[in-house]
């Protein structure tokens, strides 16, 4: 492990700065990378290359070709370039390419080099055309800046949402500014432009100038800005050769440094790590590298190719035709142990593992040394941070299995931070890998979160990788395997080439019935694709039945959306469903349709019982339900007619219908009612009085209870009221008119068909028990008994009872002696009891 | 008397949970988030209220839109402007917005819900006090309730774990079990891991048993709502029972010890209990009498308060009890029961018939006269007399083979001598002994069973072959304690009978009967859901 640190690089006392590669690039480049526009997404993304054409004065005649690769140079898509010339490429969050095109359009392609959309920077540009654009990245997504040809600038913060800002005006602005960039501060995004020796600030109100602080004299014109990947820091470089830096907000000067070259850089991006205290930016001429920082020395580097810098979040990825290599400061942990002679707990744990493996007893030594100075645990940390950032597996092997070791010696080490680095580092190590060519820092995924990696490889449609990470890292179903495949069948829904039917199937039996996969969203696009057949297909495999039916009315299946609806069993979305179907079918066939769902049917003739009574009585005449007709008109002549001639028109239409029905008796019943409303009106107009709709009892009723004894009898015979009922009907209502006298000549009329007892009852109702009294001596033995209990006759009712020796009565009779009076009753009746058993 | 509990019974799970959720929700929704100050009845007529808001809390029923509708073009009318809330409850539903859509208030109204479905009247009842249920599925065919009933029972899963042996027989039963398993799938996991409190579901249409509910009811807690209507668990006692002159409201449950005591009682025993109450009453109240100082000081602190409001309830029964003896003990209900029962044996059918006519004939009541007409029609299986009256009554006369499947299930005991009321032999105690219910007595075998095996005659006659089910989800965490727990679902409405009757089961075996029903109802209510005047 000698020259372990052969690569490593100090600025200054304190940092060092290593570069190591990544990949050797074997893409098969056409052209120089000088003669392309390139685009380089952040977090190990993919490049964009574009032979640019229109640099040159002479509009060439071949199409460019747009070129999409991984980091490690496989190619992912190309595709010819037929749109206008572009001013600048660059990638969103989402890994999207944007091309800013001189007319002011953005157009929006895929990681596959997929069209997605278009937009355009305001119509402006259009004749102004633009100069110059730059895609960067605020919190709130990628934005788009660019300058125009009339020295203007427009930005949009969101391109997700896209709200153009036009950027005020610099005063005096007659050419390009020698350099700009855009800043980020305080969630607002500016653009800071330099203009010969002075600086400006646009904010969306106002254009301000402004002056770095402790900017060394004599400058007359900056050649390159650039800011650090946080927004927090900003470099310059003068024509004197001359590089400032400082914070963004341009109030505090961190450091500077001469380097004596005054010709413009090609490239100049910040090299610095979440919580370093070291500042420094790199910056690339044609042939040579420079990192220079808070240090009178800088490093440099010779480049043997044409390369492009891309900044990073702990560092910067340096490619070329040739290789892709990473530059960064070495990180803590790993100078601690690597450092020439470094004693720190880490190095000499990681010396005391390599002389246990030789099975050397200087392990024990060097254990001893850590133990003794209590760093052991501090060790172990170190070893493992260590091995985090390392990029050969080799060297995280040799670190982590120092930390297992040192491990060993402890007694209450946590281990979830030794596991998390293993499984951390098999993910890194899996991702990093040539075919897939996402080369990942460790801090770098750590900023990214696992999520959001997999949402990158489900992107680059490896999706068994994607799975077997989730699988590996045991991520619940729902967010991790389930997520992935649902993500691969949308995107299976897209291969045309396969048969319906296979794709179904495909996806039916990878996904079988995984949690949180739905089957209607994958329908949903594959319906979007254009084919709907299959979409149907997959949404049979949808358990949940109410899923299916959006998506299939947005298919225009209405009939097959409302089988589904009702298997649902959900009645509101039957009823969304028929609607619908209302509104898309003709009457005809909407009810055709409805007579072979008797649940839908019956919630829509529901609906109209309510809202259209048209409609009801239409349904039912298309269905020849007589029945239901019938009632309905009979519900009409209630509610919706109040003449008489209409209410009778509205039953007779209604009897008409009971007939067809071959309901004889509703028939006959309707007609009834039918000739008594009439009738009914003829005694309003004859007697004055309230007749209208009361029923034949209470006519008749009423009719006696006037005096119109005649009319009664005549009402009752053409309506043939039994006689039992007119005679209980009689003997009420002339009880309440108290007409004993007419009464009693009625109960002599003829025999009494109800018998007499009524007549006790009814007039003792009436409390009249003198006249009650008459009739019960009328009544028929068999009911004697209760005649004379109903008047009070308790003596008499004994009697009976006895004589009858019923010994139901018997008790009854008993059950009435309660009075004091009946004491000689009750035992009389005892008496006869006893006798009747002795017998 | 109020026969205990057998030692083994098991406890019963506890439903005051569902009841703060009700409550706290209910708050949370009136007067956090809309800060109601005053409740008003819904109806067809202006609000009186001159409040800046007006918040409805409605079922989505399609009257209720037009009622509201009525009320928001008023005030557009009087160019009046105001928030208007709808809240629908236990959901809304698409044809609600329509309607508000179609009578032009659609941009005037907000709409909330209130997926609302459980309340618990009592210990052992939940009522999803949907009294529409039994109307809009069984006359109207309409479903809409099903998704509701399955969205209770998902409920009652995840709070009490999963039921581990499941039955049902009708149509919506099925369905409902169908949609709620469903519901389970979709969500497993969280309910999964819970260790089940109660051992079996069953879930019986009320189109299986019109018979019971349509007969006069002689248990205490029924004949209270027989006559006075007990309205989600509790009573308006008018002067006649209270014995001053005005309306007291009563909660009736478990709570209330003296109503525990004689609510599952045979009206017969209820007032000779009562009075031996009072006499024991008397007793303790006598005690005072000769007490020293102390032992009154002790006797006021701790026994008094109980003893007075034992006091109180004991008269309020009592009072109840003689109003109800006043109404019913008359002549002519001892003859109507007499009817019912001969009508529920099947013999001297002309007699019974000649009842109901004389019943008409005096113009008694025509729902009464309805409801006897139902009963003669289902039990001759004859639908000459009812069906014709009216068309909402044929759908209750279809097929019924209620002979037959009595005769299977021997509902009509046969008693030698007096079937003694005060120590009952069966379920049949709840209708004098002349009358096992049929819904219990299914239940019943089935629990016996544990399945519907040597039903099948029984299933065949109640026209209910496709609907019968049986499902065990094997789980060997279900203690023996839960599957002594039986869950009742009773789609369409349960009696307080059917109630007391399967309390009584629970005692006899040893079991305990919880009842989830989508209301109490009755004969009248049942009655009443049918004729298209109270609808």
């Amino acid at each position: 492990m000698d020259c372990y640190t052969a690569n490593w690089n100090p600025l200054g006392d304190s940092a060092f700065y290593r570069k190591y590669e990544l990949y050797s690039m074997d893409w098969d480049l056409k052209e120089e990378l000088r003669d392309c526009l390139v685009a380089a997404a952040p977090y190990g993304g993919p490049i964009a290359l574009l032979r640019n054409p229109w640099r040159k004065e002479k509009a060439a005649s071949v199409r460019p070709v747009l070129d999409i690769y991984s980091a490690s140079g496989v190619p992912l898509a190309s595709l010819l370039w037929k749109s206008g010339p572009v001013v600048s490429l660059g990638w969103s969050a989402e890994e999207e390419l944007l091309c800013v095109q001189e007319d002011g359009a953005v157009l929006v392609y895929g990681l596959h080099g997929d069209f997605r959309r278009h937009f355009s920077m305001g119509n402006e540009v259009l004749q102004n055309r633009v100069l110059d654009a730059r895609i960067f990245h605020t919190e709130f997504g990628s934005g788009v800046a660019i300058l125009t040809g009339a020295h203007r600038f427009t930005l949009s913060a969101n391109v997700g949402d896209l709200k153009l800002r036009r950027m005020p005006e610099v005063p005096g602005l007659q050419s390009a500014p020698s350099c700009w960039t855009t800043l980020c501060q305080d969630r607002v995004a500016h653009i800071l432009l330099a203009v010969g020796p002075d600086l400006y600030l646009l904010d969306h109100a106002a254009c301000s100038a402004v002056i770095p602080p402790g900017l060394a004299p004599g400058v007359s014109s900056f050649l390159q800005m650039a800011v650090s990947f946080t927004y927090r820091h900003l470099a310059l470089f003068t024509d004197t050769g001359y590089i400032w830096m400082g914070t963004a907000s341009l109030k505090e000067k961190l450091c500077e440094f001469n380097c004596n070259i005054r010709a413009p850089p090609k490239q100049m991006v910040w090299c610095s790590r979440p919580r370093s205290k070291e500042r420094a930016v790199v910056v690339a001429w044609e042939r040579r590298l420079m990192v220079v920082g808070d240090a009178p020395e800088s490093i440099q580097f010779v480049l043997d190719e044409d390369s492009y810098l891309v900044p990073e979040l702990d560092g910067v990825r340096i490619f070329s035709r040739s290789t892709h290599e990473f530059l960064h400061e070495v990180p803590a942990a790993s100078e601690e142990i690597f450092k020439i002679a470094s004693m720190a707990p880490g190095a000499l744990l990681l010396e005391a593992q390599k002389e246990y493996e030789k099975e050397s007893q200087k392990a024990d030594e060097y254990l001893r040394e850590i133990q003794e100075l209590g760093q052991l645990t501090q060790a172990v940390q170190q070893c493992i941070e260590a091995a985090g950032h390392e990029h050969q597996p080799e060297m995280q092997k040799s670190l982590l299995r120092a930390a297992s070791f040192g491990k060993c010696f402890l007694d209450r080490f946590p281990p979830d931070s030794f596991v998390r680095m293993c499984q951390d580092l098999r993910v890194l190590n899996a991702v990093r890998d040539y075919h897939i060519g996402i080369p990942l820092t460790y801090s770098q995924y750590k900023q990214l979160t696992i999520q959001v990696l997999l949402d990158r490889l489900v992107l680059r449609r490896l999706y068994p990788l994607a799975i077997q990470i989730c699988e590996y890292l045991r991520l619940p179903e729902v967010q991790g395997v389930s997520r992935i495949l649902a993500h691969w069948a949308c995107y299976k829904v897209q291969q045309k080439d396969v048969s319906d039917e296979d794709v179904a199937r495909a996806i039916n039996q990878k996904l079988g019935d995984t949690p949180g996969v739905s089957y209607s969203d994958i329908a949903a696009r594959a319906y979007g694709c254009g084919r709907t057949e299959l979409a149907i297909k997959l949404l049979e495999y949808e358990p949940r039945s109410g899923e299916q039916v959006p998506l299939l009315l947005k298919m225009k299946r209405s009939k097959l959306a409302l089988s589904k609806a009702i298997e649902s069993g959900d009645t509101d979305l039957v009823f969304t469903v028929l609607l619908h179907l209302k509104n898309e079918l003709n009457r005809g066939d909407f009810f055709m349709t409805l007579r072979n769902q008797p649940m839908a049917l019956s919630l829509y003739r529901q609906f109209c019982k309510h809202q259209e009574l048209e409609t009801l009585k239409d349904l039912y005449n298309q269905d020849d339900n007589h029945q239901e007709l019938g009632s309905f008109h009979i519900r009409a002549s209630y509610a919706a007619e109040e003449r008489i001639e209409g209410r009778v028109a509205a039953l007779q239409t209604a009897a008409d219908a009971f007939y067809k029905a071959k309901n004889e008796f509703a028939a006959k019943a309707t007609e009834d009612q039918m000739r008594l409303l009439r009738l009914q009106r003829r005694l309003e107009d004859e007697l004055g009085g309230q007749f209208l709709d009361l029923s034949l009892h209470d006519t008749v009723t009423t009719l006696i209870l006037g005096g119109h004894n005649k009319r009664a009898e005549q009402l009752a015979r053409d309506f043939r009221i039994p006689d039992k009922r007119l005679w209980w009907l009689k003997l009420t209502a002339l009880a309440d008119l108290e007409d004993w006298e007419e009464l009693e000549k009625f109960s002599k009329s003829k025999k009494s068909p109800i018998g007499y007892l009524p007549f006790v009852e009814i007039c003792m109702k009436q409390h009249n028990k003198y006249e009650a009294k008459k009739y019960a001596s009328r009544v028929g033995p068999e009911q004697k008994v209760k005649a004379l209990l109903l008047v009070g006759d308790v003596a008499q009712a004994a009697d009976v009872a006895i004589e009858h020796r019923n010994e139901a009565e018997l008790s009854l009779v008993l059950s009435h002696c309660t009075g004091a009076t009946d004491g000689a009753t009750a035992d009389k009746i005892q008496r006869a009891r006893a006798q009747a058993q002795k017998k | 008397m109020a026969f205990p509990h057998r030692p083994d019974a098991p406890e019963l799970p506890d439903f005051s949970m569902l009841k703060r959720l009700a409550r706290d929700q209910l708050i949370y929704l009136l007067e956090q988030q809309h800060e109601v100050d005053k409740l008003y009845k819904v109806e067809n007529k202006p609000a009186l209220s001159s409040s800046e808001q007006l918040c409805f809390l409605v079922r989505p029923r399609i009257k209720n839109m037009r009622y509201i509708a009525n009320l928001v073009n008023a005030d557009k009318l009087a160019g009046r402007t105001r928030k208007y809330k709808v809240i629908f409850s236990p959901q809304k539903f698409y044809a609600c917005e329509m309607v508000l859509e179609e009578e032009g208030i659609y941009g005037d109204v907000s709409c909330d819900e209130w997926a609302f479905s459980l309340l618990p009247l009592d210990v052992d009842l939940l009522s999803m006090e949907l009294p529409e249920f039994f109307r809009d599925y069984f006359l109207e065919g309409d479903q809409r309730w099903i998704n509701t009933v399955a969205q209770a029972l998902h409920l009652l899963s995840t709070l009490y774990g999963s039921f581990p042996n499941c039955y049902g027989i009708g149509r919506c039963a099925k369905m409902s079990y169908e949609l709620w398993r469903k519901l389970e799938e979709e969500e497993d996991g969280e309910t999964k891991g819970r260790r089940p409190e109660i051992g079996h579901i069953f879930l019986l249409d009320r189109d299986m048993d019109f018979v019971t509910a349509l007969c006069s009811q002689v248990v205490y807690e029924g004949l209270v709502d027989d006559t006075f209507r007990i309205k989600c668990g509790s009573v308006d006692f008018g002067p006649e029972v209270t014995s001053s002159d005005k309306s007291l409201k009563v909660l009736l449950n478990a709570e209330d010890k003296v109503f525990n005591e004689i609510r599952n009682e045979h009206f017969s025993n209820v007032f000779g209990f009562l009075s031996q109450k009072a006499r024991n009453l008397q007793a303790q109240y006598d005690r005072r009498r000769g007490m020293d100082i102390k032992q009154m000081k002790n006797f006021v602190s701790q026994e008094l308060k109980g003893l007075k409001q034992e006091h109180r309830l004991l008269s309020l029964h009592i009072g109840a009890c003689e109003s109800i003896m006043k109404k019913k003990t008359k002549q002519d209900f001892q003859e109507l029961i007499k009817t019912e029962h001969a009508l529920l044996e099947g013999f001297s059918i002309r007699e019974s018939t000649s009842y109901i006519e004389e019943h008409i004939d005096r113009q008694v009541s025509p729902i009464e006269s309805l409801r006897l007409m139902c009963l003669l029609s289902i039990t001759e299986n004859t639908d000459k007399a009812a069906g014709k009256i009216t068309d909402a009554f044929s759908s209750l006369a279809k097929r019924s083979n209620f002979r037959a499947i009595s005769k299977k299930l021997n509902l009509i005991p046969r008693v030698d001598g007096e079937y003694d009321l005060k120590v009952p032999r069966d379920m049949a105690y709840v209708f004098s002994g002349a009358y096992v219910p049929l819904s219990c007595r299914i239940i019943e075998q089935v629990l016996e069973r544990r399945s519907w095996q040597g039903l099948d005659e029984v299933v065949r006659l109640l026209n209910c072959s496709e609907f019968a089910f049986t499902d065990m989800i094997k789980d060997d965490k279900a203690s023996s304690e839960s599957l002594r727990l039986i869950l009742v679902v009773f789609l369409g409405g349960c009696t307080f009978s059917e109630i007391s009757a399967l309390r009584f089961l629970g005692r006899e075996k040893g079991y305990r009967f919880i009842f989830l029903t989508t209301a109490v109802t009755n004969s009248a209510r049942l009655m009443e859901a049918m004729s298209e005047v109270k609808a």
